[in-house]
């Protein structure tokens, strides 16, 4: 992966950068390496590189100064929330300021009335269902790190989740930020009525992975959690069948709250791992939430049970709580399971129509065939989003190298068919040199343009999203050693 | 007047304006013209031929088609299969007192979302993908033609309520969703101002998942004493029942079941057409709502979206104390209808602070440098 060259001036005058961060944040400036080491990747951890120095502001005139620091004379910035991207959104620059947003975690107002939460952006996505909850609400968007990643970095990366089926990503459920431009200006975007008036540019923000600016406060819209919620388990005797029933299922017009997909191989390693109870010699599964008022709910479940059935499935329903969390605790350790076959793994993530899963699955396992490669399936289903699991050994000739290659094409097949290089993952570092496959030049220009808008001098993630001219063929993963995962307490999905 | 009606066309036309320097307004089904600050005697781009499906996967929940092509076509091809636009966009025509057909892109450029948005959200949240010409006479794409994308920057947000200021689009796809079984309107009669928002605020704070929540004075609605709420609820029939019964839980039996639908109407704000004076959307946190009402003391005006939106008629010489009351609350007061002069002298929305309107200047040239499209309007 080719980056922007570091500038050796800046690298030069770390110690005089050092100095001026340090008259802004007097108490939140990490320059020794050993502290530093801990900022130098996000959960793209193919990737390291130390920054030039950590700053970690506590409120926004800091983040506003240090902007202002970095426009005058030229450094670049590089934002970083949890550090749990999974496309290098927050990989650091030799020659960049590395702004960690951790330490703004404040809860700032909880308006049930109006229907929304007012937070800093390092308060994490949990932590904001956390805060209303007791009164029975939450916050609908739930990334698998959402115990550990903050509002700050969904609102970056455009977060999605099991979930977004119902109820959307993040740009669905976001009203307003208040944010610093490069530069340190600071404006609101939107607020708590969502309306601005002029252009949408919150509309834009939101899932520009640290390209335009920095978020300082952030206002959410929370939702009255809905009062049943019922799993069901379905199996199949082939991967077409269960694919021909996801696209049956949307089309009937029944939304269930949310819809996974596992195949054989991935529900077998699920099993033998956390035992999930997943039946015995099933191609492919399927684990459907529907949520509501009992009654729609009701209407929900057995409109899903017949089209299973239609589609040559059976249908298992979780019996109580204890069951249903049975049920999602193995789709939640796919990751990890799928991680013990195998030295190494890469988790691809492409979204397709939805009526293309079929064709879609079948191609990918002719391509497994043509790489020798094990690979997986499990994804979110209902919405068309693909996270296949390619399975390998670094260390066994060229296996990395088929490994990439398959992933590459998996995603080029995505955009074959009416797709997209990314559902919920974000480009960052890991697709960006895929961008051409599914865009045109006037397409990246007219984009590029519109980063320019914010950022002139073009210090804001320098090297992320868009391809650089000399783009090499790289190809997007999550590179996992030994088992291994960056966060290996959250789950992946 | 020169015509387009094909991509082809728009660059050809946007290049010999871009050549001449020569800026024009962009006009498809015509009914918005009205909206926003008057572009003078501008020339014109007609793009109505820019009209008709494109694809439609009904399966896949999705629809493609041209900007131009009129609301009524597009809603009757998804009723046909049981689909309607997640949006409800609205047609502003009789209010506007304009002929034509409202369109496609007419409505999301000017985000005319109606009672829909409660469950689904507004244009921006509908529109996945389109295709356009930007004013460097380049034709390009933003978004794409699934559901889940994070690819790139979120185009389709941003020319949803641009007021056709960025680009000439021409193709647009949606998202689309079932058409309900079954859906109702209840009633809460002879209720203040403050009873009846807290009573909307109640049912959007449930999990029903309203498709309206809509107060009005006694003298927007017939028989509505000192004034109404009204709560439209849908679904299959058994869940529709289940609702039901859980709102009389929330609110009491005092409900009762109306005719027809009468959230079309108000988000059309068709309550106004026949009032005279200039007609205004007001967006607050709807908790202001009921003090607002107070405050701005119209004679006409309702509230929309559990109190998050306001329409009033108001004389034109209202205005600044309108703009200035709705701030005080942290809202926006939009001028929907108004004299060439109300237009004029107020905009279509209240100044932006500074850092922001020049932020917005330069992602406007970041599309349209020589400022050619609809130059003003915005």
């Amino acid at each position: 992966m080719l980056l922007p060259p570091t500038d050796a001036k800046i690298v030069a005058r770390r110690a005089e950068i050092v100095a001026a961060l340090k008259e802004i944040v007097p108490d939140g400036v990490v320059a020794d390496p050993s502290g530093l080491a801990t900022f130098d990747a996000d959960a793209l951890s193919a990737y390291h590189q130390m920054p030039l120095v950590c700053v970690l502001p506590t409120n926004r005139q800091q983040v506003s100064q240090i902007l202002k620091y970095a426009g005058e004379h030229g450094v670049p910035i590089v934002p970083r929330g949890a550090g749990t991207s999974l496309s290098g959104g927050a990989l650091p620059r030799e020659d960049g300021i590395l702004i960690g947003m951790g330490r703004m975690k404040r809860i700032l107002e909880i308006d049930y009335e109006n229907g929304c939460v007012v937070v800093e952006p390092g308060v994490t996505n949990l932590n904001i269902t956390k805060a209303v909850e007791a009164n029975g609400f939450y916050y609908a968007p739930d990334p698998s790190s959402q115990i550990a990643c903050t509002i700050g970095g969904n609102v970056a990366e455009n977060s999605g989740g099991l979930h977004c089926l119902k109820y959307g990503l993040t740009t669905n459920n976001l009203l307003g930020v208040t944010m610093v431009l490069p530069g340190g200006e600071i404006v609101t975007l939107g607020g708590k009525c969502g309306a601005q008036g002029g252009l949408d540019l919150l509309g834009i923000v939101t899932g520009s992975e640290g390209l335009l600016g920095v978020v300082v406060e952030v206002v959410v819209k929370i939702l009255r959690k809905a009062p049943v919620t019922r799993t069901l388990l379905a199996s199949f005797g082939s991967v077409p069948a269960a694919g021909q029933c996801v696209a049956a299922i949307i089309a009937d017009g029944v939304v269930p709250a949310a819809m996974e997909f596992m195949d054989r191989r991935c529900a077998e390693a699920v099993e033998g791992y956390n035992q999930p109870g997943y039946p015995a010699g099933a191609e492919a599964i399927l684990i459907i939430d529907a949520d509501g008022v009992e009654a729609d709910v009701t209407h929900a479940v057995s409109r899903i049970g017949e089209i299973v059935t239609g589609c040559g499935g059976t249908t298992v329903e979780a019996t109580d709580e204890k069951q249903r969390v049975r049920i999602w605790s193995g789709r939640k350790a796919a990751f990890a399971a799928m991680g013990r076959l195998a030295p190494d793994m890469i988790c691809m993530d492409g979204t397709i129509p939805r009526h293309a899963l079929p064709s879609v699955l079948e191609e990918m396992a002719k391509l497994a065939e043509h790489y020798q490669l094990g690979f997986c399936n499990v994804f979110h289903a209902g919405d068309g989003n693909l996270h296949p699991l390619i399975i390998f050994d670094t260390m066994k000739g060229d296996e990395f190298e088929r490994a990439e290659a398959f992933g590459a094409d998996i995603l080029r097949l995505c955009v074959k068919v009416g797709g997209v290089l990314s559902g919920e993952h974000g480009i960052g570092v890991e697709k960006r040199d895929l961008m051409t496959d599914q865009f045109s030049p006037a397409d990246l220009e007219q984009q590029h343009r519109l980063k320019c808008a914010f950022d002139a001098q073009g210090l804001f993630n320098p090297g992320k999203v868009f391809p650089t001219l000399s783009a090499c063929v790289e190809q997007g993963h999550i590179h996992v050693h030994g088992a291994q995962l960056p966060h290996p307490h959250l789950p992946r999905y | 007047m020169s015509k387009a009606a094909s991509e082809d066309q728009v660059v050809e036309f946007v290049r010999m304006a871009r050549e001449s320097r020569s800026p024009f307004e962009i006009v498809a089904g015509g009914t918005r013209r009205s909206v926003g600050r008057p572009l003078g005697g501008l020339a014109m781009l007609d793009v109505s031929g820019l009209s008709g499906i494109v694809k439609y996967e009904p399966a896949e929940l999705i629809i493609t088609a041209r900007p131009a092509t009129p609301l009524t076509e597009i809603k009757a091809v998804l009723a046909d299969k049981g689909q309607r636009l997640g949006f409800d966009p609205a047609d502003w025509s009789r209010l506007l007192g304009s002929n034509g057909a409202a369109t496609l892109a007419g409505a999301a450029s000017s985000d005319a979302s109606g009672s829909g948005k409660l469950r689904h959200g507004g244009a921006r949240d509908s529109l996945l993908g389109f295709r356009a010409v930007n004013g460097l006479g380049e034709a390009f794409r933003g978004g794409a033609k699934v559901v889940k994308n994070v690819t790139g920057f979120d185009l389709p947000k941003l020319v949803c309520g641009a007021y056709g200021t960025l680009c000439v689009l021409t193709e647009m796809t949606f998202r689309v969703y079932p058409e309900p079984q079954f859906a109702t309107t209840l009633c809460l009669s002879d209720v203040t101002a403050e009873e009846g928002f807290a009573a909307l605020r109640k049912i959007a704070l449930s999990a029903l998942e309203p498709a309206g929540l809509a107060y009005l004075p006694g003298n927007m609605f017939a028989d509505a004493g000192t004034g109404v709420a009204l709560i439209k609820l849908e679904g299959a029939r058994q869940p529709l029942e289940e609702k039901i019964a859980l709102a009389h839980g929330l609110l009491g039996d005092a409900m009762h079941q109306i005719e027809g639908d009468p959230f079309a109407a108000i988000g059309c704000g068709e309550k106004f057409a026949d009032l005279p004076g200039d007609v205004w959307r007001v967006m607050i946190p709807r908790v202001e709502a009921p003090r607002l009402a107070i405050e701005l003391n119209a004679r006409h005006w309702l509230g929309d979206l559990a109190g998050a939106v306001l329409w009033l008629a108001a004389d034109a010489a209202q205005g600044p104390r309108i703009r200035e009351i709705a701030a005080r609350a942290n809202g926006q007061a939009m001028l929907l209808r108004g004299s060439a002069e109300s237009r004029k002298s107020l905009g279509l929305f209240a100044p932006q602070p500074p850092a922001l309107a020049s932020l917005g200047r330069a992602v406007k040239a970041a599309f349209d440098p020589l400022a050619l499209f609809n130059p003003g309007r915005l």
